[in-house]
């Protein structure tokens, strides 16, 4: 057993160094750095090209990778993005960090080739040394996880304790305005704690790629794994987040020794670990009914007071809104209309290959249309859309398939299906903040995929699942009028849903939890029909994927796929119906349109997923997307005005005397009364 | 301790009012009182905010609740409106036992509020908010029902129309309808939860500072409008106000409650209090206030968490005029 405990405390550093990086980010900068993963995927692959593409010596290659590359990474980014999403809405910094998260992976792979790498030498030199301990084998390369976990942990508490450096970190962790006021540059601390983050970052990629290889999509479970720790750390506990961390690893390796090694469900609950601990806390959570709250674990009551209110937020912002009031019914409509009718007509006009590719566009856009509702309206990042969609594709070939059901009944099951498990996802994560829906949502995407969509049943010898069209659209052209038929009806109900009195509630859940609970509605319950809904719609749109692309393999719908979806979305805009459309245009004919005449450029792929993550990281700054913000220009050009600036003027007369300062002529009230 | 529009008859003098009154907290208080609180306390962590508070409103009539800087007054409304949960003490809400309901389920029963710092929705436009308050509390199954419900798309009842366009002239918000929230001052922001609390036709508002960032006028109009709505409506509405303008607060208030470093040291008409030397202790930072029994150990949270605003001064309690 100490063998497999031993083991099992290596995998749990790795978990332990990226959970300290992580809480050590978001206490210091309210940032949950969700490209960590990438990060360290990023450090590991260049360590790979500077000592075994280049030959440097291990010691030369982890310093410029770990000690000097990463910490530089960190300070970039702080520079180039991070600095000014100090005071951004916490959904803001996480699609920021989604952003990050999607670009610098492509970004390896256009800097270092794309070559798949199986074996990664860690900092051990080959051979690797075995030593002896307590009878038990251990790898020099284990030594090191060790010595590096003690290391930092050990050296991390002796600085934030005792030295004046870590005085300042943890004075900025308190109240980052404060620190300022009192003489000390939080900007400067923040560098340096950026750097610090990265450098961890740097030093889990180089460790975990023995283990795991030096594939991106690994490395992003593997920090799921950790982001589980840091949830039962509710996001701020850095030695119980470190502690569980350790524990993840040695459970995972208990479950190795002593679980039936030939069982599937033996390697499927190994993998579900991290996934447990947070049902774990989630069901804590909810017998103990208390809200964790995630926007008030950073900064002190003035950085909270300074945090711009009705800006910077993800869709919807304010000054958003006012414009949309003042442009009028046709301003509103017409632009939208037009767009949707010549989208909607070029079917008619392309043939063959092309016209198949828009029934996949559409379905997509369906898709897309649940991010409108849960991240638009909802003001909620839900990472497992794709997931949703998966359970839709997988439900209605299976019910349709091969229990013969009427494929758009089977599709209709798929989409109720997703949404009861978006309505339980929803249930257990919303009460306890936005970030821990991100969390969640991620981390359930993940599970799916690994536990659920790999099942034999599913994946059929590697053939995939196929499903017929419905009777009445079977060819391309037909098929692809029935997907925006859907897209146009689900976009309709939106419409409706934004007006009515359900939609005025999600409104005032998303902005105002005191304000909505204190005037009778309930919060949770708001968010979890709008993520029911998307979940829904998600569920349908995974189903005429399934019909527009049959046969499919259910790996089609992984995790990180659905993330460069909602960066794409966000580039967009995530609010608009159109842009759900427009998004899934942009989805699938560029990659179309790059394969079919140009095969031989192969980084372009690339090029493409730096160019959706850039413009996720640009909706800190245009939070409406580009087609909002485009939209606005040309109105102003055509209106002959220059663009109203965020948060201006307000609209129509509002210089004439309003409120009850209007009332006139008025007694002194003491008059009155006394 | 308690109240109406007369002097309350069971209070004790106001020089003695503070601790020996409190009932225990398992008593609940007559059915007739629109709102009441037996012996609040409230921790945070080793912060007392509150200790040991009652306080009783009776059915259309104003109370006022008023202390220095750090009393523990917002602590108290948080405690009242259910979002903040006491550590012990219970809460009555027209005779019922509110101690353990939510928010939300107050709200049902007929209890609203507005905040310090106004809680609005920022996507929403003013008359949205009031529309919003009012099928709340009227129409409840349309939070979830109207988005299948082409129903929702029909103009609204009379009914509806008239209860918020009133309100809105009657705050004179009409200009500004259509408005969303986040283009507007914070002079008419508070404006605006006042009308979202009263659109849910509310037995029982709490307003927490509803008179900050208004200029003497709108504060002194603002003041007639509640006395004008109290006095109009079935019904009957109480309000429990929390304002640093003592002034006001005994200009309105037919019974007022004083809060100091978390302990209720004073309760009576605003004539009792403005003699009460307790009041003026706390006010005027007397080294040796009579009834003040506050543990040295334990700071208020409300005080560590806030800055250092200054008290009112006597002038404030003898009235501005």
């Amino acid at each position: 057993m100490l063998q497999f405990v031993i083991a099992g405390l290596v995998l749990g550093g790795i978990y332990a160094i990226a959970s300290a990086g992580l809480v050590i980010t978001y206490t210091s900068s309210g940032i949950l750095n969700f490209a960590f993963g990438a990060m360290a995927f990023f450090i590991a692959r260049f360590y790979y090209y500077l000592h075994t593409q280049e030959s440097w010596s291990i010691a030369a290659a982890a310093v410029v990778s770990i000690v000097l590359a990463a910490p530089a990474m960190g300070v970039v980014l702080y520079f180039l993005l991070f600095r000014y999403l100090r005071l951004s809405a916490p959904l803001i910094k996480v699609v920021a960090t989604i952003g990050l998260l999607v670009a610098i992976p492509s970004l390896a792979t256009l800097a270092f080739g794309n070559q798949a790498i199986q074996q990664a030498p860690g900092l051990a030199p080959e051979p690797v040394a075995v030593y002896q301990f307590l009878g038990v084998p251990v790898t020099l390369d284990q030594v090191i996880v060790y010595a590096c976990v003690i290391v930092t942990v050990v050296a991390g508490a002796l600085v934030l304790r005792y030295t004046e450096v870590g005085l300042k970190v943890r004075a900025m962790v308190d109240s980052p305005a404060m620190t300022g006021l009192s003489g000390t540059n939080p900007g400067a601390i923040s560098v340096g704690v950026w750097a610090v983050s990265t450098f961890f970052a740097g030093l889990v990629g180089v460790l975990a790629a023995p283990i795991i290889g030096l594939d991106s999509g690994k490395f992003t479970v593997l920090i799921a794994a950790s982001l589980a720790a840091v949830v039962a750390a509710k996001l701020r506990n850095l030695p119980v987040a470190v502690l569980v961390g350790l524990a993840m690893g040695v459970a995972t390796s208990l479950f190795q020794r002593y679980l039936p090694p030939a069982s599937q469900w033996t390697t499927e609950i190994i993998d579900a670990v991290p996934f447990m601990v947070i049902a774990l806390f989630l069901v804590y959570s909810l017998i103990r009914g208390g809200r964790v709250g995630d926007n008030e674990g950073w900064g002190g009551v003035l950085d909270r007071a300074i945090t711009p209110q009705g800006e910077s937020r993800l869709a919807g912002s304010a000054s958003g809104t006012v414009e949309t009031a003042s442009v009028g019914v046709v301003g509103k409509y017409a632009g939208p209309l037009l767009l949707m009718v010549v989208v909607g007509a070029l079917p008619m006009i392309v043939s063959g290959y092309w016209v198949g590719l828009f029934a996949q566009a559409f379905a997509y856009a369906v898709i897309f249309l649940s991010w409108t509702i849960v991240t638009g309206e909802g003001g909620m990042l839900w990472l497992c859309q794709i997931t949703f969609a998966g359970v839709g594709a997988l439900t209605t070939a299976q019910l349709a398939s091969n229990h013969g059901w009427p494929v758009l009944a089977a599709a209709l099951v798929g989409g109720l299906v997703a949404m009861v498990m978006g309505a339980l996802v929803g249930f257990l994560s919303i009460r306890l903040g936005d970030l821990y829906v991100a969390l969640v949502t991620l981390t359930f995407g993940l599970l799916m995929e690994n536990l659920v969509f790999t099942l034999p049943t599913f994946v059929n010898q590697g053939l995939g699942l196929s499903v017929n069209r419905p009777g009445f659209a079977t060819t391309d052209l037909t098929f692809t009028y029935l997907s925006l038929l859907v897209f146009v009806v689900i976009a309709l109900f939106i419409v409706n849903f934004r007006r009515s009195t359900t939609g005025l509630a999600l409104n005032a859940a998303r902005w105002s939890e005191a304000g909505a609970r204190t005037s009778g509605i309930s919060v949770v319950q708001q968010k979890v029909i709008a993520g029911s809904l998307a979940a829904f719609i998600a569920g349908i749109g995974g189903a005429l994927i399934a019909m527009a692309q049959s046969p499919f393999q259910p790996a089609e719908f992984a995790t990180f796929q659905g993330v460069v979806w909602l960066a794409i979305f966000v580039t967009i805009g995530v609010r608009s119906n159109v842009a759900a459309l427009i998004a899934g245009v942009m989805f699938v004919f560029p990659d179309a349109l790059f394969q079919y005449y140009l095969p031989s450029w192969t980084t372009l792929p690339e090029i493409l997923s730096v160019l959706f993550g850039l413009g996720a990281i640009s909706a800190a700054k245009y939070p409406e997307g580009a087609l909002a913000e485009n939209s606005r220009r040309l109105r102003a050009l055509l209106q002959g005005f220059r663009p109203a600036r965020p948060g201006g003027e307000p609209p129509g007369d509002l210089g004439v005397p309003v409120g009850v300062a209007a009332v006139s002529p008025a007694p002194r009230i003491s008059e009155q009364v006394s | 301790m308690t109240t109406a529009a007369a002097p309350p008859p069971s209070p004790p003098p106001p020089s003695s009012s503070a601790g020996p009154a409190v009932a225990p907290a398992d008593v609940p208080p007559g059915s007739a009182a629109a709102l009441a609180a037996r012996g609040v306390t409230v921790r945070f962590g080793g912060l007392m905010a509150l200790h040991d508070v009652s306080i009783e409103v009776e059915p259309g009539a104003i109370a006022g609740l008023v202390g220095p800087n750090g009393a523990g007054k917002s602590t108290l409304l948080g405690v009242l409106s259910g979002l903040q949960r006491p550590n012990a003490g219970k809460v009555w809400l027209r005779g019922e036992d509110v101690t353990q309901a939510s928010p939300r389920a107050r709200a049902a029963r007929g209890l609203a509020r507005t905040f310090q710092q106004p809680e609005l929705f920022m996507g929403l436009t003013v008359r949205e908010h009031l529309v919003l308050a009012y099928r709340a509390r009227t129409a409840r199954h349309r939070l979830w029902r109207d988005m299948f419900d082409p129903r929702s798309l029909l103009p609204a009842s009379r009914t509806e129309n008239d209860r918020v366009d009133g309100l809105l002239e009657l705050l004179r918000l009409t200009r500004v309808a259509k408005a969303p929230v986040a283009a507007l001052p914070l002079g008419v922001l508070r404006l605006v939860e006042v009308g979202r609390a009263l659109a849910s036709d509310p037995q029982v508002l709490l307003l927490d500072e509803p008179l900050s960032g208004l200029d003497i006028k709108a504060s002194e109009n603002l003041l007639l409008v509640f006395r004008q709505i109290v006095d109009q409506a079935d019904p009957p509405l109480s309000l429990v106000i929390v304002e640093h303008d003592v002034a006001a607060v005994l200009s309105l208030s037919d019974t007022v409650f004083v809060l100091d470093f978390g302990e209720r040291i004073a309760v009576g008409t605003p004539e009792q209090i403005r003699n009460d030397a307790a009041v003026r202790a706390a006010y005027l930072g007397d080294s040796e206030p009579a009834q003040r029994a506050t543990p040295t150990s334990e700071i208020p949270a409300e005080a560590a968490a806030s800055g250092s605003e200054p008290s009112p001064s006597l002038a404030d309690l003898e009235g501005r005029s």
